[in-house]
């Protein structure tokens, strides 16, 4: 089963492949159209659009999926029901494809949600409580999406289709454009977890560790990104584009502080997913989409190479993910450690590696562009940050002392989950470099004093010399962290926004209901309704037995006393 | 189910069904008061038993109630032809004429002694009591029937006999209430008409006849024995339906006289009356509802050597009357198809 679906993923990436640079070549875009119903002047259309851009990322995202498939056979070995959780990997796949091809809302959505409702089975895939807790935060964080997307549909019956991809130019100063377009921002920024909504992404690592790659890589936290490339040109140099900017940098910046706050393996990685997330997101409000898809793809393949990798190294340590009890490891599993080096350090952009020929371009551009200090300040200061965690994490795993336990096993012969990460190790090498040769054929002018121009390099290597001295920090430093406890729960806790999303939404109205049970389905229903006449109803027949106790002759006697009192009303009359 | 075959027995009942013959098909309420009197001597033997002192105890206090209601009958009739000419009507009269008759038949304020002597019969007796000997009251009560009376001694009927009931342990006791409380709505359909009548009685005999057989054949006389004692579910579930059609729930038998009732109360603006009867039947039917229904769902302790053995033979011969009570009201449809 992993090896067909792995063979056939893997043939229709490379088919991908052919069509991407045959169509890139000539510059060629198809739209198929297949109307499915067609009234009051309204056209419910399932359309296909076929230009490079949607190749490639089929190509990138059937690739990642195919590796992940194959990667799960020995991940997921002793897995009972393989074949579900096969299906519904593809089934994910699946959903994600539908939303790359079609430019059509209604057809988007059949993907969007699709997405969300395989994202809600595959989170809970552990059937146990911490799971099923995240897939209900991430379906429903995914669900206020769903939301705005249907919503998006309902305004835009005004324009009697949903190809949307015919009105950004045109309708661009619309009202009803607009309120669209605000819609589209939330509803992407639910899915690539900007800040009001990004409590569910560290949340979800709750998944298999194949399925985090996936996830986290290139399907469903790019799904949002993707949507805003589409509907870049309708956003562009709008006021929505620039709350977008501030709040995926403040994303950007959110996760970096707080990944370097955490000691679980995975969540780690996910908040740098989710710090790179910002960084398209903020790249693509600054207008330059291109440069957003070129990093959404790049940092696809690393990504997928990290899980993959952080996956092999909780196998290995008998599924314990906290780093404080890693370390050694380039000594114990070479191989795993020179992807996971490899990943990581593409991640912070070491040159030549692919994380550095997007990143370091967004970040020249970002120097190029005339920003205000706040937000060039959010972007240095978290590629430093990301550079600090990368670090932190690096030394925790490969260098410091290994802390498990003192009977160990630790071997990287497990061909299956290799062979599957070679290949993404090879693709996070030179995809970086093969892309930006290939996308950016008209290369990007960049005149930069000398300072601004190695401001990368400073920060860079003022969060790697932090990072460093974190993870050599003895125990007794660690407690000075008591001082600032509530800075450091504040940063930790990702600024509260689990809180946000979780406690702090539905108190009110768990609150709400319970008031409403006590007094009311407990209370006064209860009283004037089933109980409560049922009480009267039993004192009655208390109060009617009495008369029962009596003696059997004062019975007859009183039938007697009634049938004289009648007859002396018929004499009396 | 070793019951004697009893030929003393047997000629009472002969006389007890002849002498109901006698009161309902006479033109003089001489001859009516005669049949009544027949009936009531024909009863006692049926109910005394010398070896059982309840049994006794019941049939005095039987032969008491019944004795005191005859002579203020008879009383009141020798008043009646002495102070009244031919077919004049004094509502005064008819009161009195009435009273007595309630008490025969057990009705609202002289019911008192019904669930007592309930309580000392066999099933079958109960049964006798329940049905049987309510013909001829009945019969009379509509000869001389007085509307603004009886209409308050039917609610109290009802009111008494939901309220009665829901405190009550003893399945005869229970029953007794449950007859009271039907009793009203007897009498709401002899004011309607003799064929309603009819049909609500022969239905509620039905029901009733099931129901005490059930009981007798199971040998239980209280709540807590449906619990203990280790009866098939099979049979729990007939017992269940049958009750909610004593009750009156609609996809049963039971139902359809009470509709009819209902419906021609409502068209002769009885709308209090319907209310309550409606009302009180919701009472019946929860009270009904826990004798049976907490015996499946709860977990009782149950006897492990007391087996219940009925005689299949026996009890498929009311399997057909069974059908009949449950799916009595869709086939009561096909009268009207005709």
């Amino acid at each position: 089963m992993c090896f067909i679906t792995f063979f056939f993923l893997f043939m229709f990436s490379m088919i991908n492949l052919i069509f991407f640079v045959y169509f890139f070549m000539n510059d060629l875009v198809i739209m198929m159209e297949w109307e499915v119903i067609s009234f009051n002047s309204m056209s419910i259309i399932m359309s296909i659009l076929l230009d490079w851009m949607s190749l490639l990322f089929m190509m990138f995202v059937s690739l990642i999926s195919s590796v992940v498939v194959y990667y799960s056979k020995s991940y997921m070995s002793s897995e009972k029901n393989l074949i579900r959780f096969i299906l519904l990997v593809v089934m994910f796949v699946l959903s994600m494809m539908m939303l790359i091809i079609s430019p059509n809302l209604i057809s988007i959505l059949l993907g969007w949600d699709g997405l969300g409702l395989v994202s809600y089975c595959l989170v809970i895939y552990y059937q146990n409580f911490k799971s099923f807790n995240a897939g209900m935060l991430t379906a429903l964080s995914n669900r206020i999406g769903d939301v705005f997307i249907l919503m998006s549909i309902a305004w835009f019956m005004n324009y009697g289709s949903w190809n949307y991809i015919f009105y950004l130019n045109f309708m661009k100063n619309d009202f009803s454009m607009i309120m669209i377009s605000s819609m589209i921002i939330l509803a992407a920024m639910t899915k690539s977890a900007q800040i009001p909504f990004s409590s569910w992404l560290p949340a979800a690592m709750a998944a298999p560790t194949p399925v985090s790659a996936l996830v986290h890589s290139s399907t469903l936290v790019t799904a949002g990104v993707y949507l805003l490339i589409r509907f870049n040109d309708l956003m562009l140099n709008t006021f929505f584009f620039k709350i977008l900017l501030v709040l995926s940098g403040l994303t950007m910046f959110m996760a970096g502080i707080t990944a370097n706050y955490e000691f679980d393996l995975k969540k780690i990685i996910a908040l740098s997913t989710l710090s790179q997330l910002g960084l398209m997101m903020s790249i693509l409000s600054m207008g330059f989409p291109k440069l957003a898809f070129f990093h959404l793809l790049t940092h696809a393949m690393f990504k997928a190479l990290l899980f993959m990798c952080a996956g092999v190294i909780i196998h290995m340590m008998m599924d314990i993910q906290d780093i404080r009890f890693m370390g050694g490891l380039s000594k114990y599993v070479p191989l795993t450690s020179l992807c996971l080096n490899i990943s990581n350090l593409s991640l912070c952009g070491i040159p030549f590696l692919s994380g550095f020929y997007s990143k370091d371009m967004i970040l020249e551009m970002v120097s190029m562009s005339n920003l205000n200090i706040m937000v060039y300040f959010l972007y240095y200061f978290s590629t430093g940050l990301t550079m600090f965690y990368t670090i932190r994490l690096l030394f925790y795993t490969m260098i410091n002392d290994f802390n498990l336990i003192s009977i160990f096993n630790l071997y990287d012969e497990d061909y299956t989950m290799l062979k599957s990460m070679f290949i993404l190790l090879f693709m996070s090498l030179v995809s970086g470099s093969l892309l930006s040769w290939l996308i950016f054929f008209k290369p990007y002018m960049i005149y930069l004093p000398i300072n601004m121009k190695l401001m990368v390099i400073y920060v860079s290597l003022i969060g790697g010399l932090m990072g460093f001295m974190i993870s050599n920090m003895k125990i007794f430093s660690f407690n000075k962290f008591m001082f600032f406890f509530k800075l450091s729960n504040f940063l930790s806790l990702m600024w509260f926004m689990p809180n946000l999303s979780t406690y702090g939404l539905n108190i009110y109205f768990l609150n709400f209901s319970k008031n409403l049970l006590k007094n009311m389905d407990m209370g006064w229903s209860e009283y004037y309704s089933g109980q409560g006449f049922f009480n009267i109803i039993k004192n009655y027949s208390v109060f009617y037995q009495f008369y029962h106790m009596n003696n059997f002759k004062i019975y007859l006697f009183s039938f007697i006393i009634w049938l004289m009192m009648i007859l002396l009303l018929l004499l009396m009359i | 189910m070793n019951y004697n075959f009893n030929t003393n027995k047997m000629f009472f009942y002969f006389i007890l069904f002849f002498s109901t013959m006698i009161s309902i098909s006479s033109n003089s309420w001489l001859g009516c008061w005669i049949g009544l009197e027949i009936n009531l001597l024909s009863f006692i033997p049926l109910i005394s038993n010398v070896n059982n002192l309840l049994m006794t105890e019941a049939s005095l206090k039987y032969f008491l109630v019944q004795s005191i209601a005859s002579i203020n009958l008879l009383f009141f009739i020798l008043m009646k032809m002495f102070f009244l000419k031919n077919f004049e009507f004094n509502k005064i009269y008819m009161i009195l004429l009435n009273l007595p008759l309630l008490m025969k038949m057990g009705s609202a304020p002289f019911h008192f002694w019904f669930p007592n002597i309930m309580e000392g019969l066999s099933w079958l007796n109960c049964f006798i009591l329940m049905t049987w000997q309510k013909i001829t009251p009945m019969i009379l009560l509509s000869y001389y029937f007085f509307n603004n009376f009886l209409i308050f001694i039917m609610i109290m009927n009802s009111i008494i006999g939901a309220l009665g009931g829901i405190n009550q342990i003893s399945l005869r006791k229970l029953m007794a209430f449950s007859s009271i409380n039907n009793l009203s709505w007897m009498i709401a359909s002899i004011m309607i008409s003799e064929n309603m009548w009819l049909m609500y009685f022969l239905i509620y005999s039905l029901i009733n006849l099931l129901m005490c057989m059930m009981f007798f054949m199971l040998n239980i006389f209280y709540i807590n024995q449906m619990f203990f004692s280790n009866i098939k579910l099979i049979i729990k579930l007939t017992m269940m339906f049958n009750l909610l059609s004593l009750g009156g729930l609609p996809p049963f038998l039971g139902f359809f006289p009470k509709w009819m009732i209902i419906n021609y109360l409502i068209i002769n603006k009885f709308f209090i009356l319907t209310f309550i009867f409606i009302m009180m039947s919701l009472i019946m039917l929860f009270f009904y509802i826990r004798m049976t229904y907490s015996s499946f769902i709860l977990n009782y302790i149950k006897l492990k050597w007391f087996k219940i053995k009925m005689k299949n033979s026996f009890f498929s011969l009311f399997n057909i009357i069974y059908i009949f009570s449950m799916l009595g009201l869709p086939l009561s449809t096909l009268l009207f198809y005709f």
